[in-house]
This record gives C-alpha cells, structure tokens and sequence, in this order.
C-alpha cells in the first residue's frame, strides 16, 4: 500500500507516538486517580448508607451506559472547552463504576466472624472500618481500579476526537486518512499500554500484601515490594516526562494569540489537514508567529465551539456549512451571496470574520460507480429518480440528518432510496465500489472519487447549497496581528475544483503526508 | 463481679424468646459455665454482657454498673471475649492481633511488646516462632491459643469464653482444657463459659447454669446438680453420658 518500509515510518513518527504515550498515560492515570478519590468514599458511603445503594450503584452504572462519544460531546457543550479537561472527566465517570462497585463488594464480603471479633474487642464504628474491613476489602477495591483504569486506556482512544491528544490522535488520523498503518500505530501501542497498565497495579496490590515471615529484611521479595508499590506511580511519572519533554507536539489549551502564537485547527478529514497544513506553513513563512497545530477535532461544532472560546485562532469552514449548520439559515444558492451572508452573520453575531475563499467547491455530490452510470445512463441526480426504491445508500450519519442533506434531497428531487446505511466518511467510498452500497454522497473534491473509480452526479436542480472554504478567524486576533490576515490572503483563489482533488488523491491514495503535499503546492505556486 | 438480673431477651418481638427471665450472678475470680444445647439462649445471654446484644428487659451490671450506661467500646475492652469462630484478624501478624485490644488501648509499643510475648508463652506458643506469622499458618489448637492470649491481653478483670473449644479434636481440647484451669489459679479472673459439652462443664465450672430454651433449669455446683437434679430435663442431660459410658463399656467387653 505504501512505499515506505514499516521500520522508517515508525521511526518517523517515533518522537510523536513518545508525546501521544504521554498524554494517554496523563489521561488513563489523572482519570483514575480521581475516579479512585471519589468512587472510595462513595463506596464506603453506600456501604454504611442503605438507602443511598440503588441510586448510587444505579446512577453510576448508567453513566456507564452512555456511548463514550455521546458524553465526550455532552461534556464539549456543558464545560465550552476541548481538550484534556472534558476528557479527563469523561474517562472519570466511566471509571466509577466498577471501584464504586468494588469497594462496597469487598467492604461487605468481610467475614462476619472477624467483624463480630472487631467489634467484640471494643473497636468504634470508625476503627472496625479503617483497621479492619478496609485492609481486607483492599484486594477487592484494587480489582476495581484495575478494571477502571485498563478501560480507561481503551477509551482514552476518543479523546482525540475532542483535541485531547493521546494515542487517538494516531487512530483519528489513520481514520481521516484512510490510513491503516497510522490507525496501527495507535491501536497497537494502545493495547500494550492496556497490558502494562493491568501488569502495574497488579504488582501494587501484590506489594500492598501483609508482609509474610519469609519476606526478612534483605529478601528478593523485601527489595521487590517496595518496586512493586511504586508501578503505577511510575507510569505516571513517565507520562508527564514524555508530556513534558517535547512541549513543540503537544496539545495543552495554548495562551491563545498572546506573546505572539496563533492557534490553526482542522476538523478530522483529509481536506481539512491539508488545508490547515497550508494556513500554517503561510503563516509560518510570512509572520513571526509561532503557529500551533490543533489539528483533527472531531466536527465543524466542536470546531466553532472551540473558536468561539477562544481555544483556537482560525481554522477553514464551508461556506455551506456556516450557512446551515452553524447559522440555522435557509440555503442560499448563490455562491456570493451565501458568502456574503455568513460573513456579515459571523461578523455580527460571533465576532469573527470569514477571509476570502480557496476557490475551490468543496459540495456534496451524489455519487455511484463510474460503471453503473455508463450502463444506465445517470448524468444527473434526476436521473436516479426510477431506479432509487432498488438502490442502496450509503450517507454519513451528518448528511443523513442535516436539513441540507437527505431530507432535504428527497424531497426536492421527490424521491428516496430504497434503504439508508450509516457509513463513515472514510469508508463511504471503498463500501460503494466494492457494492455494498449504490450511492453516496461523497464531498466533490475527494480524492478517492477518481482513486475508486465513481462518477458525482450533476445536481441538476441546484438542491446543494455551495461549500467554498475560506479561513474563519477570530477578529481578536486580527486586530492585534493583523499580518495573519495579509498572509492568509496569498491563499486566496488558489485552489480549484481539480487541484484540491489532486492533493487530497496525494494523500488519501498515495498516502503522502499533509504537511509535505501542501509544502510541495505553496513551493510551487511560488507562495513560500 | 457480673450479674444479671431478670434478663429477656426477643428478637422478634416477643413472639419467641432467646432469654427469658434470667438472673445470676458471678462472683469475683469465680467461673460460672453456661451448659446447654444450641439455641438454648446461652450465646445470646453472653453477647448481652458486652452489649453485642442488648436485653430487651431486665439489668446487667458489670463491676456494679449497668451496662446500659457504660460506653460499649470501653465496656468491651475491660472484657476479654474468646469468640467461638476465633475470628482473628487475617490481615495482622499474631503478634498485632495479641497486641490490639492495648494498642486500642494507647499502650506504648514497647509495653505492647513486651505483654504479648509473655502472654504468647502463658498459652504455650514460642514467641519467636509465633509472633510475626499470620493465623493462615497456624492449626486450629494454635489460633484459640491466641484467640485467648488476645482476651488476656488487657488484663481485664472478665473473661467471656463462648465455647472456644468446640471446633477441636478431642485432644487438643483436653489439653487446652487443662491449660485453662491452670491459668484460672494463676489469673483469678471472672469467667463465663459457654459449652454445651458437660464433661467440659464439669470440668471447669465452679457452678454450672443449666438453660434449655430460653429458660434456667438449675443453677448449682457440680455437687449440687449431680445429687438433686431440678428438673427431668437436667436429670436426664446428665443421665444420657452415663449410659452411653456404659454402653461404652459393654463393646470392650
């Protein structure tokens, strides 16, 4: 698939997976501890506290049933912050369960016996508690961490998705891309992460067990123990090494646009990464700015949510998308006016400004095989009109629901498709030619739409409103640097229709990286 | 000195009683054993006196205060208490579980020390063997031992045994037995024994209550029950061994 051997391109990417280990320790170990600091007391709480049982044990278990995605976005719109915050809290409350769980199983497993003795000998409420059934119910109590934080390592992964970093970040990407091997290069170390995790507080809880008269001072077990109890700790003080050592990488919430940086972020597919790759390297080259990478957040509102809270600087919209996933408004179909209108809304109601556009428009198109449309001569969407009840479709799940998307669709060109799949856009393409679905609807300027042989469907009735990109920057920003605008207009026009399909085909069939297709372009359009 | 007097006790309010109606007392370096079968109430009745279970009527008082107005962690820990499932501490040493009721306490360490060493040899065990293992290691004989050592600890005037003995071989028993009557002369401590076993009974009661649910049959010296039975109950409790002593004889015949 690529030309690159597997050693080189984990070598290359060396430095980073070290940060992204980083992070992914700093998430699973930060989350752990305070699921462990409130799930304890809440599981000694419910313990001592009858009533309280089934609300606790039951509000817990149903944080537990929330689709992780679902509560990372919940928490996004609840705390107006990405990053590491929601995510951490995230990773807390799904780590709950089983040590709020643990504790009281294990507080109450304690033999009556020896709580009859305990209490027999004149120990107080407190001391029965603290001297012996907590010491006995250990064992139990560190099973449920285990469990929590081995869990926590697996859905660390999404965090990611909102700018948190970690090795989802590699998966994320891998997805974005269509790329196997960065999908691997998260998943695996992942998995190993998962393993070293369970081994550590293995050999914590082996090292918080009474000492055994074989264990003399000097004994291999004498000197293991105290390595034993230090595992954990240790993890965590690896990870904030690797968090700290190479600060370049990383995704702490910046000091936004003060002491000179500038923030660019993307949302998480192919087009974006390249151009959020050009509005850096511009900015880069024609400003002193020092420009960070926020790069692959997981949708145009935790985009706009982040830009509003001024996490992030600027990052590309559509000009489609502002218009009605942002702005609620109808659909204009006019390019100039559409643009026009977002950038008065945006000037007006969000203090930020729309620059000028790429050039390029970047619609939905309905797309089948390139084979089906010669057999059947489609050329246009009203074309599909007879065979659609026999047709299967494949949308993403955005497109199935937004108003400019299906519902829409079908009811302007006044048909609908005899069955609906939600696919990822990732996998949209691959699904139609391989037939598992007819139809998609593929963004015009993909490059897998050549790379797998498709044909876009003319929309003959204008339904699509337009999508041109441009920067949307903050106006705080531009006022104080206003370089930043001067630089982002050599971008202005520069891509058509054809050429941003040709970088995306770069990247997404070629596998080349963002960052070099897009250094490559502005070299040879003499921009840097 | 313990006595008790007119004590009932119900768990169910009062349908049934565990207790009913008792009163007796125990005289100061006295051992008064508790002689019934299971559910007879006498478990229950010594539970009462360290207030592990409270008396639905009547009054308890211990070293001439009631109970009733006596914190129970204070109470408990002038009272040593051989319980019978042992219940040592798993998660401690035998010398922490020996030392807990003076640590409890707020003796020093040393003092701690020094006292469960001397009581660890008082019940046969050798400290430097003994003191640093966990009960897991130890026979069953071994942890009453120390369940023992651990009532002695605080050198409490009260000793509350509930058949500490029952779950060992016949033996072991005999010799703890003997064990217990020679540390009775050397401690002169107040002892409620509960066993339903009357050689145990005999053995080592200076008086014996006799319960048969939930009432006294006789309260007596051995003597005294032996030659004038109270009851057809207690005649024939003391009749049955006899016989089968007898039978026993016939088979080695």
């Amino acid at each position: 698939m690529s030309a690159e051997p597997w050693i080189t391109f984990v070598s290359d990417h060396l430095s980073e997976l070290w940060i992204r280990t980083g992070e992914h320790l700093i998430l699973t170990g930060f989350s752990t501890i305070s699921a462990l600091l409130i799930g304890v007391p809440l599981g000694i709480l419910i313990f001592r506290n009858s009533w309280l049982r089934g609300p606790a044990l039951g509000g817990v278990g149903i944080l537990q049933t929330i689709p992780s995605l679902a509560m990372l976005v919940f928490l996004l719109a609840l705390l107006q912050k990405i990053g590491v915050l929601p995510a951490v809290i995230a990773l807390t409350l799904y780590a709950l369960l089983p040590i709020v769980r643990n504790t009281f199983t294990g507080l109450t497993g304690v033999s009556p016996q020896v709580m009859e003795a305990a209490k027999g000998i004149g120990m107080t409420e407190g001391q029965q508690l603290r001297m012996v059934r907590l010491p006995l119910a250990t064992p139990v109590i560190v099973a449920g961490i285990r469990t929590a934080a081995v869990v926590s390592v697996g859905i660390a992964t999404l965090s990611a998705f909102i700018g948190a970093g970690g090795l989802g970040q590699f998966i994320n990407r891998g997805l974005a891309l269509y790329n196997t091997r960065l999908i691997l290069l998260g998943a695996v170390p992942a998995a190993m992460l998962a393993l070293l995790v369970d081994f550590a507080i293995g050999s914590f809880e082996w090292g918080l067990r009474p000492v055994r008269k074989q264990d003399k001072p000097g004994s291999a077990r004498a000197i293991i123990r105290p390595v034993a109890l230090m595992m954990p700790l240790l993890l965590i003080v690896i990870g904030l090494f690797a968090y700290f050592t190479q600060p370049s990488l990383g995704t702490r919430p910046a000091s936004v646009s003060n002491g000179g940086t500038v923030t660019v972020a993307t949302k998480n597919f192919t087009e974006q990464l390249i151009l959020g790759e050009l509005m850096a390297q511009v900015l880069e080259a024609k400003t002193d700015l020092n420009v960070i990478r926020r790069f692959n957040l997981g949708g145009s509102m935790i985009c706009h949510g982040a830009l509003m809270n001024g996490e992030i600087d600027l990052y590309a919209e559509y000009t489609g998308t502002g218009l009605t996933a942002i702005l609620k408004a109808p659909v204009i179909a006019d390019p100039e006016k559409a643009f026009y209108y977002v950038k008065a809304a945006y000037r007006k109601q969000y203090d930020a400004e729309w620059l000028r556009p790429f050039g390029f428009n970047n619609t939905y198109a309905i797309t089948v095989r390139t084979q089906d449309a010669k057999q059947y001569g489609w050329h246009t969407i009203s074309d599909l009109k007879e065979a659609a009840p026999g047709l299967k479709a494949g949308f993403t799940a955005e497109f199935a629901e937004r108003p400019d998307g299906y519902p829409g669709l079908s009811k302007a060109y006044g048909f609908e498709f005899g069955g609906i799949r939600d696919l990822d856009p990732s996998l949209m393409y691959e699904a139609v030619s391989k037939g598992e679905v007819d139809v998609i609807c593929a963004f015009a300027t993909d490059g897998r739409i050549a790379a797998y042989r498709l044909t876009p469907l003319k929309d003959d009735l204008q339904f699509f409103p337009p999508y041109h990109a441009a920067p949307v920057v903050r106006e705080a920003v531009l006022a104080e640097h206003p370089e930043v605008e001067q630089a982002l207009s050599l971008l202005e026009g520069i891509l058509d229709d054809q050429t941003m399909q040709q970088l995306n085909f770069e990247v997404d069939a070629k596998k080349r990286d963002a960052g070099r297709v897009a250094s490559e372009f502005l070299k040879k359009k003499g921009v840097i | 000195m313990i006595q008790l007097r007119g004590v009932s006790k119900t768990f169910d309010g009062g349908t049934s009683y565990a207790v009913k109606d008792l009163s007796f007392q125990v005289e100061a370096g006295e051992t008064v054993v508790l002689l019934g079968s299971s559910g007879c109430g006498k478990t229950t009745t010594l539970k009462m006196i360290n207030r592990l279970v409270e008396p639905t009527h009547g009054h308890i008082e211990v070293g001439g205060e009631d109970v009733m107005n006596q914190d129970p962690a204070l109470l408990r820990r002038r009272i040593g208490y051989v319980f019978q499932g042992i219940g040592l501490f798993p998660h401690m040493t035998i010398e922490q579980n020996v030392g807990l009721v003076p640590r409890l306490l707020g003796w020093s360490a040393r003092k701690r020390g020094e006292r469960v060493r001397e009581l660890l040899r008082l019940v046969g065990l050798a400290p430097e063997d003994y003191a640093d293992r966990f009960s897991e290691a130890l026979s069953g004989g071994q942890q009453q031992r120390v369940g023992v050592a651990r009532a002695l600890a605080a050198d409490p005037a009260y000793l509350l045994m509930d058949e500490p003995f029952g779950a060992l071989d016949a033996l072991t028993r005999e010799a703890l037995q003997q064990e217990l009557l020679g540390l009775k002369k050397k401690l002169e401590k107040t002892i409620i024994f509960v066993t339903h076993d009357i050689f145990e009974a005999l053995l080592l009661g200076d008086r014996i209550v006799i319960l048969h649910q939930g009432n006294v049959q006789q309260i007596g010296t051995k003597k005294e029950i032996l030659s004038a039975p109270a009851t057809p109950f207690v005649r024939d409790l003391f009749g049955k061994p006899a016989k089968q002593l007898a039978d026993f004889k016939d088979i080695l015949k």
